[in-house]
């Protein structure tokens, strides 16, 4: 049972105008205090899917409870009981933050005064007292993410979603939203529902993962037990003579299929294993190809994707984050 | 409860946007500079035969400027409206709000105070002008009641377009109704002096028959004046589903 506090969700179904199913009969369980990372690809049906537990799209098919509510019936109840940081902050550049603090708490019926001293808090968490009383329209992504982040926060919600989070963030803030989420779940026991095309993230702080790809969830479990199921390492190896990188590939092709290396290396995924290691070694030496470097890699997220959908989310996650705007 | 703090968030907000922002306030003038220019440039349409407006042809003109600036208070409200769908910040407002029929009465409430305070610019304007109030107290407030009323109603048509398109684009749409409405009606003289196809089409314009009760009311002779009230409370009833109707299609757009 996902408990009242947390997301359940069966055969949800979202269909567009044209029969376009952005949304193809997906069913999860979140539970109270837990952090799940929806990962998938533009397009994939993570927004959508953000849409509607959020209240902001009707389902077409299939039910869904978040914090206990009924989505579909109990609209207003749901939304008392969420905050949203949604794709594209929905903020008005001619308002300062505190501006945006008192309108959000004016929305959500707080009283006046535990309105502005929440805010001032969640303020001060997320590092925007000095930026506060400047108008939103000079704000970075960074800054405006973070606001974004405050203002969900702001009526002490029981879910929190959040859609692409960290989309154009740099390192550093992207760092310090984590933590911040992590510490949501960890101290408040707020649920998190986080979609991410970014692999580390959902690694790094999803206490469970959902994958899906065309609208449909093709796998689910913790991170750790995914990629067990990948069972199966990559080796990669750079050859002394970069003329010898055909004859690398070679031989390595005799281990396992090819894998996504970096420039100037070859990677396979090893049939039978990290046991066959020696014997890679013993035939590189068989075949006369020297090699500057080899290493051994344990599963990942992207070889899970790859496995359940036959393509590679990292590339894709990279142009994404090429394309947004900071 | 939170029906109404989600009323007067999203008013505090348009109105502050209102006021601090000149490219938004603006245009809370331009019906002064219409007074100024019908009842300055035009006085002497007063003198045609048959034109009889005891309190002389700026009070005449007064009521139809008033008029004018609350329809286009109005749609200017519906312009915002557009704006914050298209701009993404209608999400924050549908994501917060316990009841989303608080985001309209947060827009009326917002539009109500902004046309006060142009319908005030525009009475200050006419009585430096010499304008003549021959109706009494009452009189008066029932034209400001009128007035309102008809804001109300461009503020739900307003409204009504904005929600179904959720883009700047709806601008067009918005003002054109309403401008045609406004213009085809005894705009300049009063309707007997009226003749063609503009008195006929002038005779069912729902607006001719507030601004005929509003002159009647400035002249302290009201005539037709519940009659016009029950044409507005009809518009506004009939807006109102519009606007809520409105509501429900920008809820499954997922906008």
């Amino acid at each position: 049972m996902a408990g009242s506090n947390g997301i359940e969700v069966e055969d949800l179904v979202r269909e567009f105008k044209g029969g376009l199913r952005a949304v193809d009969g997906v069913s999860l369980r979140v539970c109270e205090g837990e952090i799940y990372g929806f990962l998938g690809p533009n397009g994939a049906g993570k927004s959508t899917t953000v849409l509607m537990l959020t209240t902001l799209l009707p389902i077409t098919a299939g039910t869904a409870t978040v914090a206990g509510f009924d989505v579909a019936r109990q609209g207003p109840l749901v939304r008392s009981a969420i905050g949203a940081a949604l794709q594209e902050a929905a903020l008005d550049p001619y308002l300062t933050g505190t501006e945006h603090v008192r309108l959000q708490a004016a929305l959500h019926g707080m009283p006046r005064k535990e309105g502005r001293r929440r805010g001032d808090e969640l303020l001060e968490r997320v590092g925007l007292v000095e930026a506060a009383g400047r108008k939103v329209g000079g704000y970075s992504g960074g800054m405006k993410r973070r606001l974004d982040l405050a203002l969900a926060l702001l009526h002490g919600p029981e879910v929190l979603f959040l859609d692409e989070p960290t989309t154009g963030l740099d390192p550093q803030s992207r760092q310090a939203l984590w933590e911040e989420v992590s510490r949501l779940a960890t101290d408040e026991g707020v649920t998190v529902f986080l979609t991410t095309q970014y692999l580390e993230e959902a690694d790094a702080l999803a206490d469970r993962i959902g994958i899906i790809d065309d609208g449909k969830i093709v796998a689910e479990d913790t991170p750790e037990a995914l990629k067990a199921q990948i069972g199966r390492p990559s080796v990669e190896a750079v050859p002394q003579d970069p003329a010898e990188l055909e004859s690398l590939g070679d031989v390595l092709g005799r281990f396992g299929s090819p894998v996504a290396a970096s420039s100037g290396a070859v990677a396979v995924r090893l049939e039978r294993g990290a046991g066959e290691l020696a014997e890679v070694v013993r035939a590189l030496d068989g075949a006369g190809v020297g090699v500057s470097s080899l290493r051994l890699d344990a599963p990942t997220l992207d070889d899970v994707f790859l496995e359940k959908t036959g393509r590679s989310l990292e590339g894709e996650s990279e142009d994404a984050a090429e394309e947004t705007p900071a | 409860m939170l029906f109404f703090s989600v009323a007067l968030a999203v008013a505090r907000r348009q109105v502050y946007r209102v006021f601090t922002k000149l490219s938004f306030f603006l245009p809370s003038l331009f019906p002064v500079l219409f007074f100024l220019a019908f009842a300055g440039g035009l006085t002497r349409v007063g003198e045609v035969p048959g034109f009889d407006f005891p309190a002389g042809y700026e009070a005449f003109q007064f009521v139809w400027v008033l008029l004018q600036a609350v329809t286009f208070g109005g749609a200017f409200t519906g312009f915002a409206i557009a704006g914050d769908f298209e701009s993404g910040f209608a999400r924050r407002l549908l994501l917060a709000a316990h009841r989303r029929e608080g985001i309209i009465l947060g827009y009326i409430l917002a539009s109500l105070v902004r046309v006060t305070f142009t319908g005030l610019l525009v009475a200050v304007s006419a009585y430096l002008v010499g304008m003549q109030v021959l109706g009494g107290g009452v009189d008066l407030f029932g034209l400001v009641g009128l007035a309102l009323l008809l804001n109300f109603s461009a503020t739900l048509f307003a409204t009504g377009i904005a929600l179904r398109l959720r883009t700047q684009q709806a601008s067009p749409l918005i003002q054109t109704p309403l401008f045609l409405m406004l213009f085809l009606a005894p705009v300049f003289v009063p309707m007997p002096l009226l003749e063609g196809w503009i008195e006929a089409v002038a005779a069912v314009n729902p607006l001719t028959f507030l601004l005929e009760a509003g002159r009647s009311l400035i002249i302290g002779e009201p005539a037709g004046v519940w009659f016009a009230y029950g044409v507005g409370a009809a518009l506004a009833l009939v807006l109102l589903g519009w606007a809520l109707t409105g509501l429900r299609r920008a809820e499954r757009s997922g906008s």
